[in-house]
């Protein structure tokens, strides 16, 4: 039988992240790849709704609190891990590096933001 | 005799009051009499100067220039009389010398005179008798020497050498008024007595013509002195008017409808129905404005004097309404009330009733409208909301029965015959006849016989033929050819003046020709009438076959557009003294007996339209062309050179595919096309057939001008084509008005399709500046993709 161990990443508290989940597909503008860029901005206005500004485009969003909260796991595969204390080879591991309990949810069209709106001719 | 010295050489001092001002000051070591009279403000004219009437500084007057100062006119006869008389009539009648007067006008302007008359008398009179003072219209007043002139010629101009204006003498002043006015009784009684001397002369010659016939009716005797005076003085038409429904001319059965009809207002009327009584209807004439023809119909209607002179309600009498403007027929309707008059509703005149309109314009009486054609467009609002009746023509028995009353009434031998022959020739006309019997009563004719009525060219009406009978006139061939020389007005008057019995010397075919000639000249519009002739002369049957007729007939429509130009071009109207003669070589051309249905000229008006129509889509054309190509592209040139050619290169080949899988050279072929149409700003619009199906046109549609109907039309581009060059290509964004692209996010139609939406592609690469430059981009899907299925193997987690 299989088991995968999940164990919490060190014995203080977890960090609390929040999950935001945008409808649709981000891609990058350019070539070099999602991996470091900056997405966009977010916001809260004064009511708390979340405001998220993804290139000229803004989306609101609204926070709700997850009911069954996620965990994030890390993988630990053995061959790069320590040895546990019977120096046996331990399997796979999961670790987990933060809770997830509420999330921003953008279900609305974005709205463009235009900067410069020309007058009536 | 110099001016300025009187007779018995009495010196003639110019009073110092009445010299010019600067005189005055002058003399001022003389004694300085204060001006009797208050100055008037004038600028001081040169001339002043010259009016010296001192004898001792006579001097030779100074020519006068009379061209800048304007010459007066006299002042009317009748002041001057005045003004005569009662000077001359004070100072000169016991002496009986008349005095001539000298006008040298260009003297005249003499200022500084008082401004009222009776001072002026009085101190000229005071100093000088001899003075007469004479006003132009403009208020400036004169002094003139008053002399004996010995000679007694008239006027007579100082200055001989000057050219004077309508020779040495003005005779009229010359002349005494007193003598002129003799003159002037003098011819009047001359004339008065010229016209006894006829009258007497005429009595004279009635007097031997009465002894021949005994007069059994009236006095003859007093008759024509009676019959003299009132026939000057009143016309029989006048006297003869019909005053009883028996002297009604028309048939009985109109008669009646109308009484019946008028009969059916008794109950608005008078609120109830009336015994036999037959409103009288009070004629006004009218020849009003449009504000006094509603104040009128007002008048006759609505206000207190609705009861009328004699106590009875009026009825409203409207004659040549036709000729009244759509505004008056407007007015009429406006003051309709209902045709059905509620049968308990008050009959009071003013404001009674129900207001209906704003005006309260119920109408309460009676109006009838008399026009003579139907059809004019002015009646045809009225038309709706009035009883019409037609008069039938007059029936000659009728109209001779009538002759025979007014010509026994005035004493007239007149027989049936005679006034049958009368009524053919006026056409069945009740005013021309009488008028005709007046006019031959007048010149001493009391026997009237068929000869007079043939010969006597007086009394005719001036008739306007129809369109349709001067037509009819044209292309029919009349079908009794009967002598009737001397009753046909169209005839020339030397032809009358044959005998009887010369009546064979004017062949048929020259009756028929002056008949034409007649009826195409009083015929109102003979550019209508060109036009009928135009359009019907190929429905007849024509004769010979070589067609050689309307080539004729064609020449003539040439000529009478020549002459019709030429004689507006140049304004040498005296050529419109030819176009009648086309009628008539037509007659001689198609005239047949048996003629098919003339039908109204419409080739010209369609013609124009058409013309017109073309012109317009021409200029909407060339009115579109790109700037670049509009110095080439000039009207004239478009349509005769490029248009065709442009069409035939708007419409190649194209496989009515989509675009998508066209090869390079094609989509070259589909860009160069629109291109083309782009810059002649021509476009397919989308538009639905009367039965339903949808078409392309080309807008503006300059097919039309290129398409002749018995051509055979150019392959047209299909539809599939045309939906494709006027629908946009698919990736054509929006531009705002700077020309930056509207970005549209698009959405996927359903929830849960994991995939993007085309076009998408061209957005991000037209994309400019954006707000907040990011890195990434967002693709929006609708819908959340919480459904999706994906299998996970245990291994991937190991």
């Amino acid at each position: 039988m299989v088991q995968i161990v999940v164990s919490s990443a060190r014995a203080g508290g977890l960090a609390e992240w929040v999950l935001m989940e945008l409808q649709g597909e981000i891609e990058a503008r350019y070539s070099t790849g999602l991996a470091g860029n900056l997405l966009g901005d977010l916001h809260y206005t004064t009511e708390g709704t979340p405001v998220l500004i993804v290139g000229h485009h803004i989306l609101y969003g609204k926070i709700i609190h997850l009911e069954k909260p996620f965990a994030v796991l890390v993988k630990h595969t053995p061959g790069d891990q320590y040895c546990d204390e019977l120096g046996r080879e331990t399997g796979t591991r999961y670790l987990v590096t933060a809770l997830i309990k509420d999330k921003i949810l953008f279900k609305t069209r974005p709205k463009p933001i235009i900067t410069n709106v020309p007058k009536k001719v | 005799q110099p001016a300025g010295s009187l007779p018995h050489g009495r010196s003639a001092a110019l009073p110092q009051g009445l010299r010019g001002g600067r005189e005055a000051e002058e003399a001022s070591g003389s004694l300085h009499v204060s001006p009797p009279a208050p100055r008037i403000k004038r600028p001081r004219l040169q001339v002043v100067k010259r009016l010296n009437f001192r004898s001792e500084e006579m001097e030779e007057l100074p020519l006068p220039d009379s061209p800048r100062i304007d010459v007066t006119p006299p002042p009317s006869p009748e002041d001057l009389a005045e003004l005569w008389d009662h000077e001359l009539g004070r100072r000169w009648s016991p002496s009986g010398r008349v005095p001539w007067l000298r006008v040298p006008w260009s003297l005249l302007r003499a200022s500084d005179a008082a401004a009222d008359v009776g001072l002026t008398r009085a101190s000229a009179a005071a100093r000088n008798p001899d003075f007469v003072h004479v006003t132009s219209t403009e208020g400036v007043r004169a002094y003139l020497v008053l002399r004996a002139d010995p000679v007694a010629t008239g006027v007579q101009s100082p200055l001989l050498h000057v050219p004077w204006r309508g020779g040495g003498q003005l005779d009229l002043l010359g002349v005494s008024f007193a003598s002129l006015k003799e003159q002037v009784h003098g011819e009047r009684r001359e004339r008065l007595l010229q016209e006894a001397q006829r009258l007497s002369d005429t009595l004279r010659s009635l007097g031997s013509g009465e002894e021949e016939a005994a007069q059994p009716v009236g006095a003859p005797e007093e008759e024509p002195a009676d019959g003299q005076d009132a026939s000057t003085h009143c016309l029989w038409v006048d006297e003869f008017a019909p005053r009883h429904y028996t002297e009604l001319l028309s048939d009985d059965f109109t008669n009646r409808c109308l009484l019946k009809w008028l009969k059916l207002w008794d109950l608005v009327v008078f609120g109830h129905e009336r015994p036999s009584r037959k409103p009288r209807p009070s004629v006004e004439p009218a020849r009003v404005s449009r504000e006094a023809f509603r104040t009128r119909i007002e008048a006759a209607t609505q206000m207190e004097s609705v009861l009328g002179a004699g106590g009875k309600p009026n009825c409203l009498v409207i004659d040549e309404i036709d000729g009244a403007p759509v505004v008056g027929s407007l007015i009429i309707l406006n003051r309709k009330g209902p045709q059905e008059a509620e049968p308990q509703g008050p009959a009071v005149p003013s404001g009674g009733g129900r207001r209906r309109r704003a005006e309260g314009a119920l109408l309460m009486r009676p109006i009838i409208c008399i026009c003579n054609d139907q059809f004019a467009p002015s009646l045809r609002q009225l038309k709706q909301q009035a009883f019409l009746l037609h008069f039938p023509p007059t029936l000659p028995s009728r109209l001779v029965q009538r002759l025979q009353e007014v010509s026994l009434r005035q004493g007239m031998r007149t027989d049936p015959g005679v006034l049958a022959a009368l009524c053919e020739k006026t056409d069945n006309d009740i005013r021309a006849c009488i008028n005709t019997l007046q006019f031959l009563y007048s010149r001493g004719q009391r026997e009237v016989s068929v000869r007079d009525v043939q010969a006597t060219r007086v009394g005719l009406k001036d008739q306007r033929r129809g369109l349709f009978s001067v037509w009819q006139e044209v292309f029919q061939l009349p079908r009794a050819q009967r002598r009737r020389v001397g009753q046909d007005p169209a005839l020339p008057a030397d032809t009358l003046l044959l005998g009887d019995g010369d009546a064979g010397s004017l062949t048929s075919a020259s009756q028929r020709f002056y008949r034409v000639l007649h009826a195409a000249a009083s015929a109102g519009e003979h550019e209508k009438v060109v036009q009928g002739l135009f359009d019907n002369f190929l429905r007849l049957r024509l004769r010979d076959s070589s067609l050689g007729a309307v080539c004729a007939a064609l020449d003539w429509l040439a000529f009478d557009d020549l002459l019709a130009g030429a004689a507006h071009h140049s304004q040498s109207f005296q050529l419109l003294r030819y176009p009648p003669f086309l009628p008539v070589a037509f007659h001689v051309l198609f005239a047949s007996g048996h003629t098919p249905r003339i039908i109204f000229p419409s080739s010209q008006q369609e013609a124009q339209n058409r013309m017109s129509q073309m012109r317009n889509l021409i200029q909407t054309l060339v009115s579109g062309i790109a700037p670049a190509m509009r110095s080439r592209a000039t009207p004239q040139a478009l349509l005769l050179d490029a248009l065709c050619l442009l069409l035939d290169i708007l419409a190649p080949k194209l496989r009515p595919v989509s675009t998508q899988l066209y090869s390079t050279r094609e989509k070259q072929q589909l860009a160069s096309l629109v291109g083309t149409m782009l810059a002649y700003s021509l476009t397919y619009r989308q538009e639905r057939t009367p039965d339903g199906q949808y078409i392309y046109r080309l807008e503006p549609n300059v097919e039309e001008l290129c398409r002749f109907p018995e051509l055979p039309a150019r392959k047209p581009l299909t539809y599939q084509a045309k939906q494709l060059i006027a629908l946009p290509p698919p990736h054509q964004p929006e531009r705002d008005f700077f020309g930056r692209v509207v970005v549209r996010s698009t959405a996927a139609p359903s929830a849960g399709v994991w995939g993007g939406c085309c076009g998408q592609d061209s957005v991000e690469r037209l994309m400019g500046t954006a707000v907040g430059r990011s890195e990434v981009w967002f693709r929006f899907n609708e819908g959340v993709s919480n459904a999706v299925r994906r299998r996970l193997y245990i291994r991937d987690l190991l």
